[in-house]
C-alpha cells in the first residue's frame, strides 16, 4: 500500500521520543533464544495493543448483535436452558451454534476474560516500558539540538534581526515567557541555544489513561466478586423484609405510588422507604428511579413494582404455616397473568398464585380472586387448582388458604458493591487523562541564535507529531519574537532588514517507531 | 406555540442546508478550472505592519479552494452558517417550551446530532478551509433532520429514568459534540479514501485531510471517554449498576474501541494513511450503530 503520510527520515532527534506510551522499543538488537526479551516485546508493541483492541471490539460487536444471557441465569443450567429455548425462534438454527461459541455470555467467557488479561499486562508493559523517557523528556529535556535538526524539523523558521546575539535572546525568552512557555537557556555554545516548552505535564495523562483503564477494569472484578447485587426484591407495602447477605438490614415499604402523564406513559414510581439496622430505625426515604436510598455501601433503587396477594395457610389443626405477602413478580408469556409463588416447607408444598394482570380480565379468575395452583416441591405438575376469592377460606388437601386482599408492591435493587468506587477512581483518571493528553500536548520549540553581519538570525524549530493544532501557534510565536526583536522605530520603514521565513511540513513523522 | 417556531426553524435549516450544498457543489465544479491556473504560494513574508494579525500561511491555514468563484463560496459558507443558526433557535425554542434540554427523544436526539455535525463542519471549514467536507457532512446532516421529522416532533414527557436533567443535558450534550467531530473524520477519511495516493485534482490534499481526520478524533475522543464514563455514572444511579453490557452501553464502548484503536494506529507502522482511514470510517459506522441502534435491538436504553 501506498503511505502518503511518510515522511523522508529526519535527524533521530526530530523524532526523540514525543510523548506517548505508544512508540516502544529501543531498537536493542536482542538474542532470539532469549524468550523473557521475546515476550516483553511482544508487550511493548505498538501492533499488539493495536491488535488486541480490535478484538476486544469485534467481541463488543457480538455482544451488541446477539441477544446477552441475564447474568443471573448463567450459574443455572435449568434457568439458562429455558433461556435458550426462548431465543430459539429469534435464532434459529444459529441458537446452537451462538451457544457453542459462548456468544450469548460473551462478556463472562474465558477467550473474553483472556483477552482482557493480554490487554492489560500489554498496558502494564507499555507503561513501564514509557514512563523513564516521558520522565527524561518532561524534566531533562534535551536542550540543545544539531544543525539538521534545525534545517530538517517539521516546524521550522529563521528570522533575521539587527540586535546583537545576547539582546536577541533576551528578547526571544521574553516572548516565550510570555505566552506562558518555560525557557532553559543552554549554557554550551555562549549560551545561544534555548529550549522551551509547554504544557510539560501532558503527556503523563497517556500513562494516566493507561493505568485508568487497569483501574477500572480492576474495580470491575472487584464488581463481580464481592459486594451482592438484589435485583429482585420486592417490599410489599406495610410488610417488613430482611435485606441478608450480612447486612443486618430490613426494609419497610410505608406506601408506594405509580403516577402517569394524559398521554397512559409513567411520569414517577416512588417507594416510601423506612430502613431498619438489626430492628432499629436508621433512615427513611421517598426513593424514586434517579433517587436511591444509600445507607452504610448498601444502595437502594426503585425499579419495578406489582401486586402481592396476602395470604395464610393453615393445617388442619389450626397452625399457620404461612402469613405473609406474595408478590406475583412474574408474568406468563401472554402476559395475561400475573405469578408469585411461596412454599410451605413443613408440608413439602409449593403454591402458585396467580392473578390477572393490570388491565387484563380472564373469566375465570375475576376480580377479588386468585388462582391457587398447590404442587409438591420441586414437581412441575400440580396436584390441585382452585380460584379462591377474598377473604374466603377454602381447604385443599387438608390445607386451608385464605386470599384476604392484595397490597402493591415495589421492587427495589439492593445492593452493595465496592468496586463501583474503584471504577469511579479510575472512570476519573481515565477521563483527566485523556482530557491531558489530547487538549494539552507538550509543545516544544528550539531557539539558536547566530550572530551575523547585520545583527542576530534566529533560528526556530519543532516538532509536531500529532498535535497539528500547533503549527499555526509555532508561526504566531515566530511572527511575535520578529515583532519583538525588531525596533519599532524601524518596523514600519524597513521590513527589508528583517525577513523571516517559515516553512512547515504538513505530514506528520509517524510508523517510525514501533517497537517490532 | 414555540414548538411551532421550533419546527419552522428546522424547516427553515433543512432549506438552508440543501441550499448551501448546491453552493458547495457549484464552487467545487466551477473552482476546478479556476485552480489550475492558480499558483500556489506556499512561503508567506508576513509584513511588520500585520502586527497582531495572523499572516503566516501554511498547509494547514491555506485555503484549498481559493480563487474561482469566491462569491458562491463565501454564500455557501453563510448558508451553512445561517442553517446553524437557525438549527440552534430550533433546538432552544424547544427547549424553552418543554423546560428541559432539547435532548429526550428520538426526534432531539436527531435534530441535536445534526446540530453537532453541521457546527462541527463550520468549525473545521473556518479552521481548515476545507469547504468540499460540506460535500458529504451537509448531506448526512440534512439526512438526519429528514429522519428527526419522520419520528415526529411530539413533545412526551420523559419516562423516569431519564428525569435527571443535570446528568441528560451533559451526557447528551458531550455525545452530540463528540458525534459532531467524528462526522467530520469520516468526511475527511472518505475523501482520504476516494482519492488516488497522489492526491487528485480538486479535492483537498491526502496529507491535509488526513489531519483533519485526526484533528477531529483527537477532539472527538476525549469527548466520547466522558460520556461513556457519564453513562456509567447515570446507570449506577438509575439502573443499580455502571455497566451491564446493555447493548447501547456496549455499541458505545466498540465505539470507543475503534478510535482508540485509530489513536494507536496512527504510531503503528503499516497503519497510517488508508487503514487509518479505514479506522475512521469503521468508527462512524459504530457512531451510527450506536445512535440507531434501538431500532435493531431491545434494552435498558429503549427510549434512546
Amino acid at each position: 500500500m501506498t503511505q502518503v503520510d511518510q515522511r523522508p527520515p529526519v535527524e533521530s532527534e526530530a523524532r526523540e521520543s514525543l510523548d506517548g506510551l505508544d512508540t516502544g522499543g529501543s531498537g536493542a538488537s536482542v538474542s532470539v533464544s532469549d524468550v523473557l526479551d521475546r515476550l516483553w516485546r511482544f508487550f511493548i508493541s505498538m501492533r499488539t495493543g493495536l491488535v488486541l483492541i480490535l478484538v476486544l471490539g469485534l467481541f463488543s460487536l457480538i455482544g451488541t448483535l446477539v441477544q446477552q444471557a441475564p447474568a443471573e441465569i448463567l450459574t443455572d443450567p435449568a434457568a439458562y436452558q429455558s433461556w435458550l429455548n426462548s431465543v430459539r425462534p429469534k435464532f434459529g438454527g444459529w441458537t446452537s451454534i451462538f451457544n457453542a461459541l459462548g456468544f450469548f455470555s460473551i462478556f463472562s467467557s474465558i477467550l473474553f476474560k483472556g483477552i482482557t488479561v493480554l490487554l492489560t499486562t500489554s498496558i502494564l508493559a507499555c507503561s513501564v516500558n514509557r514512563a523513564p523517557r516521558l520522565w527524561k523528556v518532561a524534566f531533562h529535556p534535551r536542550t540543545r539540538m544539531g544543525e539538521t535538526f534545525f534545517t530538517h524539523a517539521a516546524l521550522k523558521a529563521n528570522v533575521l534581526v539587527p540586535s546583537d546575539p545576547d539582546a536577541t535572546m533576551e528578547q526571544v525568552r521574553e516572548v516565550l515567557r510570555s505566552n506562558r512557555y518555560r525557557t532553559i537557556i543552554d549554557p554550551e555554545d555562549g549560551g545561544l541555544n534555548l529550549y522551551a516548552d509547554r504544557f510539560r505535564w501532558g503527556p503523563f495523562g497517556t500513562v494516566i489513561a493507561h493505568l485508568s483503564f487497569v483501574i477500572i477494569l480492576l474495580g470491575m472484578f472487584i464488581s463481580a466478586t464481592t459486594g451482592f447485587n438484589e435485583s429482585q426484591f420486592t417490599a410489599t407495602v406495610g410488610q417488613k423484609k430482611e435485606v441478608g447477605h450480612g447486612t443486618g438490614l430490613s426494609i419497610e415499604a410505608k406506601s408506594f405510588s405509580d403516577t402517569y402523564n394524559p398521554d397512559g406513559s409513567p411520569k414517577d414510581y416512588s417507594a416510601d422507604l423506612v430502613l431498619y439496622k438489626d430492628g432499629v430505625k436508621v433512615d427513611r426515604k421517598v426513593v424514586q428511579v434517579n433517587h436511591p436510598l444509600t445507607w452504610d455501601g448498601v444502595t437502594i433503587y426503585q425499579a419495578f413494582f406489582g401486586v402481592s396477594a396476602m395470604m395464610k395457610a393453615k393445617d388442619a389443626a389450626g397452625k399457620t404455616l404461612f402469613d405473609g405477602s406474595v408478590p406475583l413478580v412474574w408474568s406468563t408469556k401472554d402476559g395475561q397473568h400475573s405469578v408469585g409463588q411461596f412454599n410451605l416447607p413443613n408440608k413439602g408444598m409449593s403454591v402458585f398464585v396467580i392473578g390477572t394482570a393490570s388491565g387484563k380480565t380472564d373469566p375465570n379468575i375475576k376480580a377479588g380472586q386468585m388462582q391457587l395452583e398447590i404442587s409438591q416441591e420441586g414437581k412441575e405438575q400440580p396436584i390441585a387448582t382452585e380460584v379462591v376469592s377474598q377473604g374466603k377460606p377454602a381447604t385443599i388437601d387438608g390445607v386451608t388458604y385464605t386470599f384476604e386482599r392484595t397490597r402493591q408492591f415495589t421492587g427495589l435493587i439492593v445492593a452493595r458493591d465496592p468496586g463501583a468506587n474503584v471504577v469511579w477512581v479510575g472512570s476519573t483518571l481515565l477521563v483527566i487523562g485523556t482530557f491531558m493528553v489530547f487538549f494539552f500536548p507538550h509543545r516544544r520549540v528550539w531557539v539558536r541564535i547566530r550572530k551575523t553581519a547585520g545583527g542576530s538570525e534566529i533560528l526556530c524549530a519543532s516538532t509536531m507529531k500529532r498535535d497539528v493544532a500547533f503549527e499555526p501557534k509555532f508561526h504566531q510565536l515566530v511572527t511575535d519574537i520578529q515583532l519583538a526583536s525588531t525596533p519599532s522605530s524601524t518596523t514600519s520603514s524597513s521590513t527589508t532588514s528583517s525577513t523571516i521565513t517559515t516553512k512547515s511540513s504538513t505530514t506528520q513523522e509517524v510508523g517510525q517507531n514501533d517497537a517490532t | 406555540m414555540l414548538l411551532k417556531l421550533s419546527l419552522y426553524s428546522l424547516f427553515a435549516s433543512i432549506t438552508l442546508i440543501v441550499l448551501a450544498l448546491v453552493c458547495y457543489i457549484l464552487v467545487l465544479t466551477l473552482g476546478r478550472s479556476a485552480r489550475r491556473q492558480q499558483v500556489n504560494a506556499r512561503v508567506a513574508h508576513p509584513s511588520a505592519k500585520a502586527a497582531g494579525g495572523r499572516t503566516t500561511t501554511s498547509v494547514l491555514e491555506q485555503p484549498v479552494e481559493t480563487a474561482g468563484p469566491t462569491a458562491l463560496a463565501f454564500t455557501a459558507t453563510r448558508l451553512s452558517q445561517l442553517a446553524f443558526v437557525f438549527l440552534t433557535a430550533s433546538l432552544v425554542f424547544r427547549a424553552f417550551e418543554t423546560g428541559r434540554g432539547p435532548f429526550g427523544n428520538q426526534y432531539e436526539f436527531a435534530a441535536a446530532f445534526a446540530w453537532g455535525m453541521i457546527g462541527a463542519y463550520i468549525y473545521f471549514e473556518h479552521r481548515y478551509h476545507v469547504r468540499t467536507l460540506a460535500l458529504v457532512i451537509l448531506p448526512l446532516t440534512a439526512a438526519m433532520l429528514i429522519y428527526a421529522l419522520s419520528v415526529g416532533d411530539i413533545a412526551n414527557p420523559l419516562p423516569p429514568a431519564l428525569q435527571n436533567s443535570l446528568l441528560l443535558t451533559i451526557h447528551v450534550l458531550v455525545a452530540i459534540l463528540a458525534y459532531g467531530a467524528f462526522s467530520v473524520s469520516f468526511a475527511a477519511a472518505g475523501l482520504y479514501l476516494i482519492q488516488p495516493a497522489e492526491g487528485r485534482k480538486g479535492f483537498p490534499k491526502p496529507a491535509l485531510l488526513d489531519q483533519i481526520g485526526y484533528r477531529a478524533v483527537i477532539i472527538g475522543f476525549p469527548l466520547l471517554t466522558l460520556v461513556v464514563v457519564l453513562g456509567a455514572v447515570w446507570a449506577q444511579i438509575a439502573w443499580g449498576r455502571y455497566w451491564s453490557w446493555d447493548p447501547k452501553e456496549t455499541a458505545s464502548l466498540l465505539t470507543w474501541l475503534i478510535y482508540g484503536a485509530y489513536l494507536h494506529a496512527r504510531v503503528a507502522r503499516g497503519w497510517v494513511g488508508r487503514r487509518a482511514s479505514w479506522l475512521l470510517i469503521l468508527g462512524f459506522a459504530a457512531v451510527m450503530f450506536t445512535f440507531f441502534g434501538n431500532l435493531f435491538f431491545t434494552g435498558l436504553h429503549s427510549y434512546a
